[in-house]
């Protein structure tokens, strides 16, 4: 583990020098945030990481960014660094509801204004950033059962079990599949958000289910794309409608080309620029007139893509 | 039915060689007689595609535990690897054998590094290459910025999703690996060494070996055949992905372990790992066919290793 921290060490070091700390606005001291992040090895963490640091850089707020690698021990660690480094405030995206709670409650009793981005923590922050995940879910199987005239057969990716997206997700999707009595759920199984392992789950289901599979439902786009290329190899992606969250780059692409039948956006910029806004307000003491913005999921099908790519 | 195999009485020697075969035997007929989608032609094509990343870092990896050593940098090895090979493979940009060289090139390297480290820097394989674990994997993702590396070329995409002569390509370049490999270990005298070295180092040190040398060549191996796999990986889901492979190293240990390679080195075979290699990609499967939930299947899948070793073991004895 010593090897762990020696290397994010190193990484934020190299993070840090990219920085440009000369930056004062009104001749006074500048700003400085720390920022713990949920894991740089996710696309859309690193989106909205971008987003924070590009808008920390034109506002001459001075942006630490720590990677928490999914563990909330660490995580809780970081923030106690940033208190003792009396940072102004903190942007925490949080591993855990329950498990990344200490930190939130740490910085608060420290004085130092806390705000939370992308997901919920049990602990109330001075403020909150980011959207709902059951909603992403409910979009997701809305459409499923769209593009199904609400019957048929589906098989259900989850995401990393017993982590706070595949739980929100699911519990989402659940709501929605109560209302369509018709639709029915042949297998569900996790493939840990990784699309080897989704493609591999797909090709075993397309041996003992065939051509009874009418949708697939994933819970990040990762998995989605797996699906989609076992599909196409076993030549049925014609019959079968797959959906999958999160509006990574491919997977955008995908939907463009009419092989991917939707995602579901969510916006890492906006979220992204809401917490350093919100963080640069409230360690100036600025009145903050919402202290808990909920950025919609927007589905994203072929009609929209258009306003979606670059 | 230990006890009956017990009472028979087989040449010497036969069931310690053939017990871990018997028992994959006995799960493939369990699974074809739970499932009706398990014992057909086409979906043993796909267990086959399937196993064959994980086999081609088994065989690599078998190489270092004969000669004593260990490799837990695999998995991040196959991220970087993959991302730097899909880097030089979008369509238009460099012939198919540039980044296929570059991937293997890369696996090369890190092999090396860890290989001198070990033997020159006299640092214990388990250290050096659980720092090159977290280290390959930084690498990956400051290549690829963190994001996945897409828009892939469909003759490299081929690599992973292609037949030739009407088998995938996956599987033929695992089959390749695994005679090469068979031969260099088998009949050559780096070979020999190799069991040698990691038997008994001091006695292979006595007799004139160079140990080093031996040990380095199969670093060297199975950062390359990681490379090769990165390059099959990254092809089957056409992205090179920094975050590919996590804990695939595991694994590709336990099916060396399954196949009856000891860890502490010296003994072991190819032959053996290929079918630690299909045991646990058989499991994965016929898990999947039955619709076990995650939960279980990661219980059933830990319990149906050790069983597959202890029954190997007791037939050992």
């Amino acid at each position: 583990m010593k090897f762990c921290s020696i290397f994010s060490l190193l990484i934020t070091g190299y993070l840090l020098s990219g920085c440009n700390p000369g930056a004062n606005q009104d001749g006074g001291k500048s700003i400085v945030v720390g920022a713990s992040m949920l894991s740089l090895q996710s696309e859309f963490v690193v989106n909205v990481k971008d987003a924070m640091e590009n808008y920390a850089g034109e506002n001459g707020v001075k942006l630490i960014v720590n990677d928490a690698q999914r563990t909330a021990d660490k995580q809780v660690q970081q923030i106690e660094t940033f208190i003792s480094q009396k940072v102004d405030a903190i942007i925490l995206n949080p591993c855990e509801v329950e498990a990344s709670s200490p930190a939130v409650e740490k910085a608060k009793a420290a004085g130092i204004p806390v705000i939370n981005v992308n997901s919920e923590t049990s602990a109330t922050p001075d403020g909150f950033v980011g959207s709902d995940d059951e909603e992403s879910g409910t979009i997701a199987m809305e459409q499923i059962a769209k593009l199904l005239g609400g019957k048929g057969n589906i098989v259900i990716i989850d995401g990393y079990m017993g982590q706070a997206a595949q739980i929100k997700r699911a519990i989402g999707a659940k709501r929605i599949l109560e209302k369509y009595p018709d639709i029915n759920v042949l297998a569900e199984q996790t493939a840990e958000w990784d699309r080897a392992k989704a493609m591999s789950l797909m090709e075993n289901w397309i041996q003992s289910y065939g051509d009874k599979i009418n949708a697939v439902f994933a819970h990040n786009d990762e998995m989605g794309m797996g699906a989609l290329q076992a599909l196409e190899q076993a030549k049925l992606k014609d019959k079968v409608v797959v959906v999958s969250i999160d509006a990574i780059a491919d997977a955008l692409q995908a939907v463009k080309d009419g092989r991917l039948d939707a995602t579901v956006y969510q916006d890492a910029k906006g979220q992204g620029e809401g917490a350093v806004d919100m963080a640069v307000k409230l360690a100036r003491k600025e009145p903050v007139e919402n202290k808990s913005v909920f950025i919609p999921f927007q589905l994203v099908t072929k009609e929209n893509i258009a306003s979606f790519l670059k | 039915m230990n006890m009956n195999l017990s009472k028979i009485k087989l040449p010497s020697g036969y069931l310690s060689k053939y017990g871990i075969f018997i028992a994959f035997l006995g799960i493939c007929v369990l699974l074809s007689l739970t499932t009706p989608y398990f014992f057909t032609p086409q979906n043993i094509l796909i267990i086959l595609r399937q196993v064959s990343i994980n086999g081609i870092l088994a065989i690599g990896v078998t190489f270092v535990i004969i000669a004593g050593g260990i490799d837990l940098s695999l998995g991040s090895v196959l991220a970087l690897t993959g991302v730097v090979a899909a880097s030089f493979a979008h369509p238009g940009t460099y012939p198919l054998i540039v980044p296929v060289l570059l991937g293997i090139g890369v696996g090369i390297l890190v092999g090396a590094v860890n290989g001198l480290t070990i033997t020159v820097g006299r640092v214990a394989p388990f250290i050096v290459t659980l720092g090159m674990m977290t280290i390959a994997r930084g690498l990956a993702l400051v290549w690829s910025n963190g994001r996945p590396v897409t828009n892939l070329s469909p003759a490299f995409n081929d690599i992973g999703g292609g037949d030739l002569l009407h088998i995938p390509v996956p599987i033929l370049l695992f089959v390749l690996v695994i005679i090469i490999s068979a031969v260099i270990l088998k009949y050559t005298r780096t070979g020999r060494y190799i069991y040698a070295v990691g038997g008994n180092e001091n006695a292979a040190r006595a007799s004139g070996i160079r140990i080093n040398r031996v040990k380095l060549f199969a670093y060297i191996i199975c950062g390359g055949l990681a490379g090769l796999a990165g390059i099959v990986l990254a092809a089957r889901i056409t992205t090179g992905q920094p975050n590919a492979g996590i804990a695939y190293e595991l694994d590709a240990i336990a099916a060396v372990v399954i196949g009856g390679t000891s860890l502490m080195g010296g003994r072991g075979s190819i032959a053996g790992t290929v079918i630690g290699v299909l045991i646990i990609g058989v499991i994965n499967n016929g898990l999947d066919l039955l619709n076990v939930t995650s939960y279980y299947q990661q219980i059933i899948k830990g319990v149906i290793i050790i069983s597959a070793v202890l029954l190997d073991r007791k037939n050992a004895q």
